[in-house]
């Protein structure tokens, strides 16, 4: 699976997209993997209080996760996931 | 007056008479400035029918209440008249510092009527007004007739003006203020041009009064930080601007690409905010009063494309960018800031562009057509050169400034012209975001985003989520959207302040200042009167129901890649319960209760 | 430790709700020309610089006032005070500033220059950017050089 970082993202895991190859079961599982990973800026970023923060986009294919299952949306091998913070302009 | 200043000046460019006006207490409760004002003018006194180029058409620039105050990011104003693109009662909304500055001047509306005789230029330091010779200013570029201007009239004047496109009624051509900003959509700046004005100078020693200077402080106060703890007015906005929507509407697979031929452009990152941010950003910048600060000062060192202004937006970017099948930021900031110089419409002359590269790529136009450039998608040079060519007027250029509709058209295939009500659609793909398609057929002014943004709701989680793929709950987001804006724009501030607060802060801030007790209710209510009010002229105007749709290919052609694919526009599972919502009849007419309610 | 107003350029973004806060402070309502402060715009650089009275140690407009309206204030630190009762708007004051931070008002008959609000610099308040900062004078310069020596905290980390 691909996952990509947009805007502020990009600045707490210092690159654009990552390759995961053994594919999470959830996003939940997915996002503890890559704060493991990158650390406390981006684990503030995606997390508030153990749900999902109401400050980040994330999109499965393209579908916001907010209307499929949260934290608990489960992910496929083949899946491109790409986490926004809140961006807008016009 | 408090918030209003009090005068409405009108000059008559035929007579060369300067008139005041008090402005009407009653009207400037119900329509509170700007768009609304402005539109209630030229409503009340231009004929629908009237030829938008003719001298009998009105040309009004109006600030609103808040602009010259601190309420946050609130000092707009809006150039409004006949739109000659396509006929509509126009408002282009602009930023810059020369609303504030006509409050100070003392006005709450600047009516120009007539037609001079040749180019002259305004010149009105508060009380003083006088119309002056513009022969040595005709021909030249925004920048150059701003700095010319000053220094005649005075070095800290601020200046609104027309490039050559105005100059040469071009369609798509636009006012500018303060070298950077547009009032952009419609062709107001044709207009301009079509009365022999190229420039209007102000300076303005006056005051602005609060009603409850105690009150409207805490109020600003307040809505500051409220926008300042938003992820977006406190900080996105200011880091990446708002080219940082291309990725987003990219994941989506709503970026229109190739004409909107599909929804998903591959290679769409190199040309979106964090590439601006990286590569071409000096510095942000902000309108008057402004505290979000999303504009871009911007240079390109490429010295094929070289230059130093400011942009691109997010339009700009995609207009030139995906639009076009172009992923050069360099070059799309280049076409940027020719149109900035020459006075042209980004989003529409980027559309027409692509447009253009649709008919040459499908045969129906060739080289001989295009000045011997091969204008296919992709082709960063000939976009650029095409860009050039529009803005100064030659050739096959001169064609482009007129707007895709014509342009598509003329050689045989409207169905190929991106435009609702001939004019372009911005860079949302109704197929992969069904409320914005509603918006887009059912805009007052034609392809249009920023009058009914449920893109906000629909894609950016902006303090409520809709899934963007269903049309259910879509007319009602719709209305709601499009009503506030109209308020909104009406008052002054600036949309991205809705990155913050809402109706209920602006009604608040709007009370305190103008000392006019304004609910929620009654803000909304003033939004819903002036779309009537635009609604009303469109019908004088000659549309109908059947205007309100989208190109065939929306409802039709599907998105061919990326995360929309398969997806159309379902138009018509939406504008029926529009229409109903909205109160009027199965014809898209406003009933006669409705307008009662609204007072019209 | 005494409080300087100051100012940082490089991060002003021309929104001019500085000249805005001013004017409301000290006359209740919006006229920038009644601003203490003055932000200029060069459009074609898309630069602002904010201007007001830097309080001078040895103050021209204090030097050259014949009433003594303007003089270093007793009261509080690092201030150019003006007696508004003993002042004579001769103007001497704005003559001398060679910085132009002083002005006569004829509306108001006043001179104009920045009094720092009774401590609480409205401007200050209402810079989005940071642009302004009212702080101690031994912090003043702190964010810009700390914002440099942070890129050699950057360089040195990856190579230690």
């Amino acid at each position: 699976m691909t996952v990509k970082y947009f805007a502020t993202i990009r600045t707490y895991t210092g690159e654009a997209a990552r390759r995961i190859d053994d594919a999470p079961v959830d996003l939940r599982e997915l996002l503890e993997t890559l704060a493991g990973r990158y650390g406390t800026s981006f684990r503030r970023a995606v997390f508030e209080g153990g749900e999902l923060s109401p400050e980040i986009i994330i999109l499965v294919n393209g579908r916001n996760v907010l209307y499929l299952e949260g934290l608990e949306t489960p992910l496929a091998a083949d899946d491109e996931v790409s986490i926004f913070p809140m961006v807008a302009g016009g | 007056m408090f918030g209003w200043a009090g005068t409405i000046l009108r000059v008559d460019l035929t007579k060369g008479t300067i008139t005041r006006e008090a402005t009407d207490p009653k009207l400037a409760r119900d329509y509170l400035g700007a768009r609304g004002l402005g539109g209630h003018i030229v409503r009340s006194e231009v004929d629908p029918q009237t030829d938008a180029l003719g001298p009998d058409n009105k040309l009004v620039f109006a600030p609103g209440p808040f602009t010259g105050t601190f309420a946050p990011s609130a000092g707009r104003f809006n150039v409004v008249t006949k739109g000659p693109l396509n006929g509509v009662l126009a408002a282009s909304n602009s930023g810059g510092s020369f609303g504030p500055e006509l409050k100070y001047a003392g006005y709450d509306a600047l009516v120009i009527e007539g037609k001079a005789a040749k180019p002259v230029y305004l010149w009105i330091r508060d009380g003083e007004v006088e119309i002056r010779d513009a022969a040595a200013l005709w021909g030249h570029n925004t920048a150059d007739t701003t700095d010319l201007v000053r220094a005649e009239t005075d070095e800290d004047a601020k200046v609104s003006c027309i490039g050559p496109a105005g100059e040469r009624q071009a369609l798509l051509a636009c006012v500018m203020n303060e070298m950077h900003r547009a009032a952009g959509r419609t062709g107001v700046g044709a207009v301009m041009g079509s009365k022999n004005l190229k420039a209007i100078a102000v300076s303005g020693s006056g005051a602005v009064k609060v009603a409850d200077p105690v009150a409207f402080k805490a109020a600003v106060m307040k809505a500051r930080k409220m926008i300042q703890a938003h992820p977006v007015g406190g900080a996105g906005l200011k880091a990446y601007g708002t080219d940082v929507l291309v990725n987003i509407l990219n994941q989506v697979g709503a970026l229109p690409t190739r004409n909107y031929q599909d929804g998903y452009f591959p290679t769409a990152d190199k040309t979106g905010g964090e590439s601006l941010a990286a590569k071409q950003l000096v510095r942000p910048k902000g309108c008057f009063s402004c505290i979000i600060s999303c504009g871009r000062v911007t240079k390109v060192d490429n010295p094929a494309y070289a230059g130093y202004g400011e942009g691109p937006e997010y339009e700009s970017a995609w207009g030139f960018g995906a639009d076009c099948g172009i992923d050069d930021l360099d070059a799309i900031t280049k076409a940027n800031f020719l149109c900035n110089e020459y006075g042209i419409d980004t989003i529409s002359l980027g559309s027409t562009i692509a447009c253009a590269m649709e008919l040459f790529e499908r045969g129906f136009i060739t080289a001989k057509d295009t000045d011997g450039l091969q204008l296919t998608f992709g082709n960063t040079a000939a976009m650029v050169e095409m860009a050039r060519k529009a803005s100064t007027g030659e050739g096959f250029g001169e064609k482009l400034a007129q707007g895709s509709y014509r342009l598509a058209e003329s050689y045989g295939h409207p169905e190929l012209s991106m435009t609702c009500k001939k004019q372009e659609m911005p860079a949302y793909d109704p197929r992969g975001v069904q409320g914005i398609g509603l918006n887009y057929a059912t805009n007052n002014r034609g392809g249009d985003h920023v009058r009914g943004y449920t893109i906000a709701i629909e894609v950016l989680q902006n303090g409520a989520v809709m899934d963007p793929h269903v049309t259910e709950g879509k007319a009602e987001l719709d209305i709601t959207f499009q009503n506030l804006t109209g308020a909104l724009d009406s008052s002054g501030a600036c949309l991205f302040s809705t990155f913050g607060i809402g109706g209920a802060e602006l009604a608040e801030m709007l009370s305190a200042l103008t000392g006019v007790d304004y609910t929620l209710d009654e803000f909304m209510r003033i939004g819903e009167r002036i779309w009537n009010q635009e609604k009303l002229w469109n019908l004088k105007a000659g549309y109908t129901k059947a205007d309100d749709t989208l190109p065939v290919r929306l409802l039709k052609d599907p998105i061919k890649t990326g995360p929309s694919k398969g997806e159309v526009n379902h138009l018509d599972q939406m504008l029926p319960e529009y229409y109903r919502l909205r109160g009027w009849d199965e014809d898209g007419v406003p009933t006669k209760a409705k307008l009662k309610e609204l007072a019209l | 430790m005494a409080k300087v107003l100051m100012i940082h350029p490089d991060k002003c973004t021309g929104c001019h709700n500085c000249e805005l806060a001013c004017s409301f402070e000290h006359e209740g309502q919006f006229r920038p020309a009644a601003s203490r402060v003055q932000a200029y715009t060069w459009e074609r650089e898309g630069m602002t610089v904010p201007m007001m009275c830097q309080q001078c140690d040895d103050a021209a407009c204090v030097k050259v006032c014949p009433t003594g309206a303007m003089h270093r204030s007793a009261i509080r630190a690092n201030l150019v005070d003006w007696n508004e009762q003993v002042c004579i708007r001769c103007k001497m004051c704005t003559v001398a500033c060679p910085f132009g931070n002083a002005r006569y008002d004829a509306a108001s008959s006043s001179i104009f220059k920045c009094d720092t609000c009774q401590g609480a610099p409205e401007c200050v308040a209402f810079c989005p950017s940071g642009a302004l900062e009212f702080v101690d004078d031994e912090q003043q310069v702190r964010s810009r050089k700390k914002a440099y020596a942070a890129k050699f905290r950057e360089a040195f980390q990856e190579v230690s």
